[in-house]
């Protein structure tokens, strides 16, 4: 089959950027990494990207297709190429370019070893015996131990885009792994860790990073398990976490979200009086409702009971999202469809955009 | 007429009562017979999914099954997170019988009806523009918006994760320039119309927020936007209520309007003043009004 890609190209050593247009005869069954590997081959030995195991695994050749990020190995072109489409190959977002395709890995690395991926071991030494751990608990982790560490969730993050100190989906997915891990030791300290500015709270819930990953792994999923957890130790003084326990608090007093009462719940009553000539251009405007007489939903008191009833029957923290991932796992994710991989140029600067070495990111 | 179980979440009941007027003033113009919920709560805004997890799901399951009680089988919603959260969690009851056995059992001893699975969680925006919800805004839509510039922002959590949402492509959705040009507007296209506005951590990280917010505004201002559209109530509230913020901190004084949905199609079918609100926005919306001169 005909296949066309334009890539964005880039030369380190003089720092220009060039969109170019090749064309090659590729295979039925070629994926993108596959028609790179023609085009290196056959036209363009110079062309720079990263691979190794061609098979999902090593997470050496995430870049983007039309703006958003893959791994060139999982694409197949076929129905691209048939769609005569020419998709649009560039280097991911939120890491410094190093030439063409390949992107500096580095702040990507740091991140991950700032959540200390490794085992605490805490359990007690089981002599002769194996330590086993229950299936159940190593289901906990699943899927946050599919993680092949390639970058495309850190790709569109656009709470990183804004905040590059952000720890970032890829880092606190796997700090999960080890927070969810039954033989770790180290639980509250990673939670209180993790639970500090650029960390858990950081996440902006834009989604992106599940939409993205190539694996499964669901991050911003992994990260609310983290503030599940956090919270269930007691480790709840960001604003972050008062943010969310005023949600609870609202549902079980009066079942609608206490909106007025959120802001100093939230940043405290010192912060939020510095806030009051913002409050008073809101309140013009019906925009800060009064919180006398509450508004009250009907029935609230069986929302209340339902608290207590749920507390006495411990499904605490993480367990509560773990619990629902048997049914969550029947979806197709989309990046395992075809669909996805038919969709069409979204068109340049979609996202976020990459940085080039020497240009600070923009906060 | 096609009735379906209303489910307004907790801004439009608050700060975003004009989304609850025009929605309901448009509603039966465009085929939809209303059944508001009255005993149901907030579903949580993604932060009892976070704060307390199998709370989140209790609290869903009951807004779930008091919908069902009504008989109808759909749920709608006005809001992308509490899209997102009630699908969210109606998937997880649907495909697993013991989580439901359980919730179930949970939502009967507190005198809650039980949950069978037979309620979609759809929003307005895909009801209107798709199928018959569009052909009737067709009609609807007789006073048209006169080739008036807008801005779709479609927001996270009615795209993403597509898995749970699924109406349309996440990285190129159309329903919003397909309603749109249905009033006979022109949609304006941007890079940022499919990323986050900040309102999640607009609180607790606001230098953050503000740098996500100012993209789609100033990019949307670039190409031209008389004003911007936006299916969700927190993306309206942080776009329209935290512009002043922008203002202040980076001295760009956009000026840009921002209509909820329900508002925009409200214009083109002639809703009343009163239906609309747009009093209530603190970015006025004079420019909109007056070129259209409603």
């Amino acid at each position: 089959m005909q296949v066309a890609l334009k890539i964005w190209r880039y030369d380190a050593v003089k720092g220009e950027r060039a969109l170019r247009e090749y064309e090659i005869d590729a295979p039925e069954e070629a994926t993108l990494l596959d028609c790179l590997d023609i085009v290196k081959d056959q036209r363009d030995g110079s062309l720079a990207y990263r691979k190794s195991c061609r098979m999902m695994i090593c997470g050496s050749c995430g870049m983007r297709m039309d703006g958003g990020a893959v791994l060139a190995c999982k694409v197949r072109m076929y129905e691209i190429a048939q769609a005569g489409h020419i998709p649009v190959i560039s280097a991911m977002g939120n890491l410094p370019i190093v030439k063409d395709l390949v992107v500096d890995m580095g702040p990507f690395w740091g991140k991950i070893r700032a959540v200390q991926p490794w085992l605490e071991p805490g359990y007690a030494d089981p002599g002769e015996k194996e330590n086993v751990v229950p299936q159940e608990r190593a289901d906990a982790i699943h899927k946050e131990s599919l993680c092949i560490m390639c970058g495309c969730c850190v790709s569109e993050c656009n709470s990183m885009e804004s905040n590059p100190d952000f720890l970032g989906p890829a880092a606190l997915a796997k700090g999960f792994r080890f927070v969810g891990d039954v033989r770790d030791q180290a639980t509250v300290e990673r939670l209180q860790s993790y639970s500090e500015e650029h960390g858990i709270w950081d996440c902006t819930r834009c989604y992106f990073c599940n939409e993205r990953c190539p694996k499964g792994v669901d991050p911003r999923d992994a990260i609310a398990k983290l503030g599940a957890e956090a919270m269930s130790h007691g480790i709840d003084s960001d604003m972050g976490a008062k943010h969310a326990k005023w949600f609870v608090t609202s549902a079980k007093t009066t079942g609608w979200l206490r909106e007025t009462e959120l802001v100093p719940k939230t940043q405290g009553i010192a912060k939020s009086l510095k806030e009051v000539k913002f409050a008073m251009g809101l309140v013009k405007h019906g925009k800060v409702p009064p919180p006398f007489p509450p508004h009250v939903a009907k029935h609230v008191s069986e929302a209340r009971a339902l608290y207590d009833l749920v507390k006495e029957q411990e499904v605490d923290g993480a367990d509560g999202i773990v619990q629902t991932e048997k049914a969550l796992g029947h979806l197709e994710h989309a990046a395992d469809g075809g669909e996805a991989a038919q969709r069409g140029p979204y068109g340049e600067g979609s996202f976020a955009k990459p940085f080039l070495p020497g240009e600070e990111p923009t906060a | 007429m096609r009735t379906v179980a209303y489910y307004k979440g907790c801004l439009a009941s608050l700060s975003a009562k004009e989304l609850d007027t025009s929605t309901q003033a448009l509603a039966p113009m465009v085929g939809l017979e209303l059944i508001e919920l009255e005993a149901v709560t907030c579903c949580g805004a993604g932060d009892i999914h976070e704060a307390e997890p199998d709370y989140y799901l209790h609290l869903n399951a009951r807004i779930l099954a008091y919908a069902e009680a009504t008989g109808a089988d759909t749920l709608m919603t006005i809001c992308n997170v509490c899209t997102l959260n009630l699908r969210q969690a109606n998937h997880a009851l649907q495909n697993d019988a013991d989580l439901l056995a359980r919730v179930n059992e949970n939502l009967v001893t507190v005198g809650a009806p039980p949950y069978t699975g037979g309620v979609e969680v759809v929003h307005f925006l895909w009801l209107i523009s798709a199928g018959e919800g569009y052909e009737l805004l067709l009609g609807t839509a007789h006073k048209g918006l006169k080739g008036l510039k807008v801005a779709p922002f479609y927001g996270c959590q009615i795209l993403r994760p597509s898995k749970l949402l699924g109406f349309e492509d996440p990285d190129k959705p159309e329903s919003l320039e397909r309603i749109i040009r249905a009033c006979g507007g022109e949609p304006i296209d941007y890079p940022a119309k499919i990323k986050c506005c900040g309102f999640p951590i607009i609180q607790a990280r606001e230098d953050v927020a503000l740098a996500e917010l100012i993209q789609p505004i100033e990019q949307a201002k670039e190409a031209g936007a008389d004003a911007m559209v936006t299916p969700c109530p927190l993306c309206h509230l942080s776009l329209d209520a935290w512009q002043s913020k922008l203002r202040e901190q980076t001295g760009k004084d956009f000026q840009m309007p921002i209509l909820h949905l329900s508002q925009l199609v409200g214009v083109a079918a002639g809703l009343d003043a009163s239906e609309l609100k747009f009093k209530r926005h603190v970015v006025s919306v004079a420019p909109v009004t007056d070129k259209l001169s409603v």
